[in-house]
């Protein structure tokens, strides 16, 4: 009952983790019906300067700081370079290739900048050994830092989308994107902001990982933005909502198959999980079925 | 003439390919085994990236998990000779089965949702098959590897007691990749290569010819497993020794780029895009050292920079019809049209439909009928509901409440190909031909639902598959004689003026041999000479006993060819009758012009 109630804390922890980089993915997705398949990276390139800052002995938000910026810078250029020219030729998508090209050239400049070893990640939020008894269950305090700040930054988020003005902007954008140009919204700007935050929720996902997991390396992400993915679908591409609660599913699903049977098995479930997703209910469990234009 | 385009068409001459496999086949016992070993290494290559080409070149999917079929097949071709002792040319074909098998279930989602997420799915596919090829000891040999696969490079492998050595190895490869590619050949001049490719570019198009959307894409990510299945079952036997380490991401990666660099949709762009990666990395250290930042790079800038790759700097083009390989061979014509009988009968029968979109009423409770043998104009002001009828009978969209019966058979709610199969061919308010495709065979798509080969007869151009794609051609070139398109029979579609790709698309329609024929807004831009064809086209259709369905606002041109004209306004039907009683008709004229100021009387 304890290991099933600590593999329960664990999925909930990265389950919030998903549900962050799943709302990354979703803004653009609203924004440009586009999502970065290079973004298990930009979750790399977060953690690996935050560490490496660390150690060089700046300061602990500055390096923080550091970091997202980087993140978000990343997408940016990302879709200045790997998106809007592919976007011109309508039903290519050659922008699949082009971001997942972004994410592999970042991997090999990290590879070759930082090593291919993993880096140990430095203590951000309270100490790796400090515990908490919940229900019996002792459980790290580190994973109840990760998830409370996922679930905050996603209630923020959508508070965010709902009551400001670029919230708005965000959402007119991505209901119509021509109507919103004609109605003065200025929808470059939409969308560069769309890909910035997606960055910065991204890099804040990877620390947050990192974190919980001790160390980081280059190839580390691809996982990450994978099972994100299926949250996202699962819970409805374009529902807030949907990929917090289907990642935090994921999470524990994946947490309770690793502990019982083998990591591998839960990698499989989830992928198993995402196919019956589709197959049957492509829209996901809260999201809308999106209608054909003629 | 450019001089790249000249090497082109030198390396893709029949003689000197046959040549060069002639001499590397007799050169084989010449060279020492690591030579040797290496051409087998560039046929697997070849072979993958051809798997990659058809994929994504053709059907427009992306696979970003090529790895995984790589390592699924080779593990299967392995385990089936090892530990089940099949000869090994059946292990080989088990591995490409059981590949094309999961490329099938891969895709059992297509159709229903956004390909970028079939993409995501083989991404996940590819770094799941990695994770379980290494944790799946008992079957695998986990991390360590698989290690004993009988190889032609140990004198360990053998055929009913024959033992295979490398150059009898490398000889045997060769002649399946020749074949393969043979049969690619034909394969993609064929309805399939077409279907293929009309999903790739305008997937409503493709519904409305009776291409299936799901049925395509699974059909092509099987056919793109099988054959990875394929050089995976020679790839295993090869090396000998098999790990995990062989199938990362980084493999994926590295088949993507050599078909993306060789040229997607060319089947020779992808032999030179496999060559240079199989050679580059052996000359140059500095390459295997920069190999991610260089394949990355390659994914960014490809695209944007060259977008048709090797291949498309070379000049080749890919034909999507066998007409050069059919020349002289097609037959005399039996007909354009099938006559139909049964003049005046009912055809269709729309029955109280109304079409809801989110609080929009486009179609209020319209009823209508189109007998055999005579056309039926809808006019109305724009928004009226006219073209939401034609994306209602065609299958687009499933009327809220309502019926559409055709011929015997309810069809509302049909999927468009299952409607287009069924006899029912539509034009679209902005014609969606395939750009890139030559008019003759935009035409001859328009024929796909007629089609009664199947796929292998197609790749080895049996006997069969020549007289029927032959009989369409034949049909193809007398409506490009009707429709005054000759001249243009070879030029790309996207390149002719408007009115032409009109007339394209009519014809195109045509081809299909339908009983129900749905023409939208056809008369809009085009000249008085291409009116005149069109109406021509028209009334052949009707004569030989097709229903047909026609909106415009021409009302000179509708008044020539109409037996019925059905009037709409904001989604119900204000007028059915003749045109003299229509242009009389207050209602009607209301609509259209606004209501007249009666009150300063």
């Amino acid at each position: 009952m304890v290991f099933f109630l600590q593999m329960v804390f664990a999925g909930l922890s990265v389950g919030a983790v998903y549900a962050l980089i799943a709302l990354g993915l979703n803004l653009t997705f609203w924004t440009t019906r586009v999502l970065n398949f290079g973004q298990g990276s930009v979750l790399m390139i977060g953690a690996m300067l935050t560490a490496v800052l660390i150690a060089y002995g700046v300061n602990l938000l500055l390096a923080v700081l550091i970091a997202l910026v980087a993140a978000g810078l990343v997408l940016v250029v990302t879709e200045m370079v790997a998106i809007r020219p592919l976007l011109k030729a309508s039903g290519s998508m050659g922008w699949v290739v082009s971001t997942l090209g972004v994410g592999v050239f970042l991997q090999g400049l990290a590879s070759l900048v930082f090593g291919t070893q993993a880096v140990a990640f430095p203590d951000v939020l309270f100490s790796s050994s400090a515990t908490l008894q919940i229900f019996g269950a002792w459980v790290s305090v580190q994973y109840i830092a990760v998830f409370v700040i996922s679930v905050v930054i996603v209630g923020l988020m959508e508070l965010f989308l709902r009551r400001s003005t670029w919230g708005y902007g965000v959402r007119a954008v991505a209901h119509d994107r021509e109507l919103a140009s004609l109605m003065g919204i200025p929808v470059r700007k939409v969308v560069l902001l769309s890909f910035v935050v997606s960055g910065v929720l991204a890099g804040v996902a990877g620390i947050l990982t990192s974190q919980i997991s001790g160390t980081v390396d280059p190839g580390f992400g691809l996982h990450l933005l994978i099972l994100a993915f299926v949250a996202a679908v699962v819970g409805g591409m374009g529902s807030a909502v949907g990929a917090l609660i289907a990642g935090l599913g994921l999470g524990v699903l994946e947490k309770l198959i690793a502990g019982y049977y083998s990591p591998a098995a839960a990698q499989t479930v989830a992928f198993v999980l995402l196919v019956v997703v589709l197959a049957v209910r492509p829209q996901g469990l809260l999201g809308k079925k999106e209608t054909v234009k003629v | 003439m450019n001089p790249l385009h000249m090497l082109g068409k030198a390396i893709s001459s029949p003689w000197l390919v046959g040549g060069l496999c002639v001499a590397a086949a007799a050169g084989a016992s010449f060279v020492d085994q690591g030579t040797v070993q290496m051409w087998c290494f560039l046929i697997v290559n070849i072979m993958l990236a051809q798997s990659i080409n058809v994929l994504t070149g053709i059907a427009g999917q992306i696979s970003l998990g090529h790895a995984g079929f790589l390592a699924i097949g080779s593990y299967a071709s392995a385990i089936l000779l090892k530990d089940y002792g099949l000869p090994f040319p059946l292990a080989i074909a088990a591995s490409a089965l059981i590949s094309a098998a999961v490329g099938y279930v891969l895709a059992i989602p297509s159709g229903r949702v956004r390909e970028f997420y079939l993409a995501m799915m083989s991404l996940a596919f590819g770094l799941i098959v990695y994770e379980l090829v290494r944790e799946w000891r008992g079957m695998t040999g986990g991390v360590m590897g698989m290690r004993g696969i009988p190889s032609p490079g140990l004198g360990t492998l053998e055929l009913f007691g024959w033992r295979i050595s490398p150059e009898w190895y490398f000889r045997i490869m060769l002649i399946s990749l020749i074949g393969l590619m043979l049969m690619l050949r034909n394969f993609v001049k064929s309805h399939f290569g077409r279907a293929f490719y009309a999903i790739h570019v305008s997937e409503i198009a493709a519904g409305s010819l009776g291409i299936s959307q799901g049925g395509t894409k699974r059909f092509a990510y099987a056919l793109s497993g099988g054959i990875a299945g394929l050089a995976a079952g020679f790839y295993a036997f090869m090396v000998g020794y098999i790990t995990p380490e062989s199938f990362t991401l980084m493999r994926s990666v590295e088949i993507l780029v050599m078909a993306v660099v060789g040229g997607l949709g060319s089947l020779v762009g992808q032999v030179l895009g496999a060559s240079l990666f199989t050679y580059l990395p052996q000359q140059l250290q500095a390459f295997s050292d920069y190999q991610y930042i260089v394949y990355g790079l390659i994914l960014v800038f490809s695209f944007t920079l060259l977008p048709r790759g090797l291949a498309g700097l070379l000049g080749t083009h890919t034909r999507y019809s066998k007409h050069d390989q059919l020349c002289g061979q097609v037959p005399d014509l039996d007909t354009v049209l099938s006559q139909r009988s049964g003049g005046g009968q009912a055809l269709v029968e729309v029955r109280d439909v109304v079409m809801n979109f989110s609080g929009l009423r486009a179609l209020d409770g319209v009823s209508l009928t189109v007998r055999r043998g005579t056309v039926t104009g809808l006019v109305g002001p724009n928004g009226s509901g006219k073209s939401t009828l034609v994306n209602v009978i065609s299958g687009i969209y499933t009327p809220t409440a309502g019926g559409v019966r055709f011929k015997d058979e309810e069809i509302a709610g049909w999927p468009a190909h299952r409607v287009a199969r069924a006899g029912v061919t539509r034009t679209f308010q902005d014609p969606r031909n395939v750009p890139s495709f030559s008019v003759r065979e935009n035409i001859l798509m328009g024929a796909h639902r007629l089609y009664a080969h199947g796929a292998f007869a197609a790749s080895v151009n049996s006997a069969a598959a020549r007289r029927e794609e032959g009989r369409f051609l034949a049909r193809t070139a007398a409506l490009m004689e009707a429709a005054g398109l000759s001249a243009y029979a070879d030029d790309p579609v996207g390149d002719l003026p408007y009115g032409i790709q009109r007339l394209v698309e009519v014809a195109r329609a045509l081809a299909s041999d339908p009983e129900l024929l749905l023409l939208d807004e056809p008369a809009a831009g085009l000249s008085d000479t291409e009116a005149e064809r069109l109406m021509a086209l028209v009334r052949m259709a009707r004569d030989h006993g097709v229903g047909v369905m026609l909106i415009d606002h021409h009302m000179d041109f509708l008044e020539e060819l109409v037996d019925e004209v059905v009037a709409f306004d904001a989604g119900q039907e204000i007028y059915r009758g003749d045109m003299a009683g229509m242009r009389d008709d207050p209602t009607v004229i209301e609509a259209y012009l606004g209501k007249e100021e009666t009150s300063h009387a």
